[in-house]
């Protein structure tokens, strides 16, 4: 069953603003379908330090982009790591269209895509082009698909001049461009972004808004979190702040 | 039947990476033969100073370059934790984990490259013992040595897998590996008959699956006579590898739950 027609067999609406339970929102019955939900996520790195995310919640509606903003070190990227399946949350549970990555691990990283924050995560001696062949195969890009996958990541990232380039060759810029073009590559339903706008110039905004654009037609949605102030000119459907482990309005 | 296929083309798509990434040091490969041929050297002559149980120089030769060509292939095993440790430090491994391919098979893939070349590299090596230094070779088996190589390869492939679980759980990359080589190599027999050694440690040389391959591809590949039967030899490496690949796969897996749960998976 595809993610969208999940969507359609949902006899329920979907509420408009169901994102931060932990702002007191009511919790969402478990058999009700959306992209993404985190549902009373909690995470404690040691026991001697309080939570960094306190039964948080959130919903992210189809065809949304979100927003989570913070102070650093307030555990966003945590949310972020625990949302893609990186790490295990010591209680609640993270569900893309139900599914949970404990259940169906393959699905799971099927349907999200996750764009840590710095310039990891590249291998330097490999061409762009070379690199994202990689992603589409580890991605398990079906056969059909391959090529045009990684052209059209090419084009939407506008690296056609830097496609034999290797990545050591690069300036920070590009290699961020690159990095966000492995994101979208393999389309995601669900792209969680962790300060995407680091070293990228106005062109490389602009971009990542067009890839995004792409994600919310196939009603999809966008996780985006960065400290306030760095993302002014994008376009947002809901703002949430964390703070002490729960979201709360921007 | 399609996931396999593009599971399939996941795999290869790790041995290009990696051919890719080794091709583009350019002197890795001259450097490679040419500490093989340096090796060579070095044991031909000292060669001609060992009288030991019956071997000749020459045959000493013989028994010392398949022990050189499979230390090689020992240390490329060897090299996966390591292999990890760099996708950790790169950040390459979260993405990896983060993939529908997933970090269980990118790791088995990881194995790939340093093993097939491990296994041209000791191609080469025999090649030039025979071309430079006279090395015969017992031409009637050699074709053998072909499966048989594979099989040691899969025999070897748990150990580096075990030691990449280590690596994922302490980050670091040589925990243990050098000794372990070092230790293999002596009680495996690499340069000298395991007979030499004292009767306790022959026993224990038998509870890894190095001696057993030193010993059978030393009689398929230069007539070396084994202390056990080939067919014995090759049910233990058999053994290992039926017994020892799910284990250790079973072991990452558990190490990488491990590091997830606890979190340390995004430490490097």
């Amino acid at each position: 069953m595809t993610p969208r027609s999940l969507q359609l067999a949902s006899t329920e609406p979907l509420e408009q603003s169901a994102p931060g339970a932990g702002a007191g929102a009511p919790a969402r019955a478990s058999d009700e379908l959306a992209p993404l939900r985190l549902c009373a996520l909690s995470k404690r790195w040691r026991k001697d330090l309080p939570l960094v995310l306190d039964e948080l919640e959130l919903t992210l509606e189809p065809g949304t982009v979100t927003w989570v903003g913070g102070r650093n070190g307030v555990g966003k990227t945590t949310m972020l790591r625990v949302a893609a399946g990186l790490i295990e949350p010591d209680s609640g549970r993270a569900e893309v269209w139900g599914v949970a990555p404990g259940e169906n691990r393959v699905r799971y990283q099927r349907l999200v895509s996750f764009l840590p924050a710095g310039d990891r995560g590249l291998y330097a001696r490999l061409t762009v082009r070379r690199q994202l062949e990689f992603w589409a195969r580890i991605a398990m890009v079906p056969r059909e698909r391959f090529g045009e996958t990684v052209q059209h990541a090419i084009d939407t990232f506008d690296m056609g001049e830097l496609a034999e380039r290797r990545v050591d060759r690069m300036s920070m810029g590009q290699r961020q461009r690159l990095r966000i073009a492995m994101t979208f590559l393999p389309s995601p339903e669900v792209v969680l972004l962790d300060e995407p706008l680091t070293s990228l110039d106005e062109e490389g905004s602009a971009l990542i808004q067009a890839a995004i654009a792409e994600v919310l037609e196939r009603d999809g949605a966008v996780l985006w979190c960065s400290p306030s102030g760095e993302h002014l000119d994008m376009s947002f459907d809901a703002h949430w702040m964390l703070e002490q482990g729960r979201l709360v309005a921007a | 039947m399609s996931d396999t296929l593009t599971a399939g083309r996941a795999f290869v798509a790790v041995l290009r990476r990696d051919l890719t990434i080794y091709l583009s040091y350019r002197t890795r490969l001259v450097s490679q033969v040419l500490t093989s041929a340096f090796s060579l050297t070095l044991f031909y002559y000292v060669s001609r100073l060992v009288h030991i149980n019956g071997l000749s120089p020459r045959a000493y030769f013989g028994f010392v370059v398949v022990g050189i060509s499979l230390i090689g292939v020992l240390y490329s095993s060897f090299s996966i934790p390591e292999l990890v440790r760099q996708e950790l430090l790169v950040g390459t491994f979260d993405r990896l984990l983060l993939s529908p391919f997933g970090a269980i098979r990118s790791v088995i893939a990881m194995s790939l490259f340093p093993m097939m070349f491990s296994f041209v590299l000791a191609t080469l090596t025999l090649g030039l013992g025979c071309v430079v230094f006279g090395l015969h070779l017992h031409w009637s088996t050699v074709p053998l040595a072909i499966p048989v190589m594979l099989l040691v390869l899969m025999s070897f492939l748990p150990f580096g897998i075990l030691f990449a679980a280590l690596t994922v759980v302490v980050k670091q990359g040589s925990v243990g590996t050098s000794w372990v080589v070092a230790l293999l190599s002596i009680v495996g027999g690499l340069y000298f008959p395991v007979s030499l050694l004292p009767g306790w440690v022959q026993t224990t040389s038998r509870l890894q699956p190095f001696t057993a391959a030193t010993d059978l591809l030393r009689h398929l590949l230069v007539n070396t006579s084994i202390g056990e039967s080939p067919q014995t030899s090759l049910l233990k490496l058999v053994g290992f590898a039926i017994v020892l690949l799910p284990g250790s796969i079973l072991v990452l897996s558990r190490a990488i739950r491990f590091g997830q749960r606890r979190g340390t998976i995004i430490e490097y």
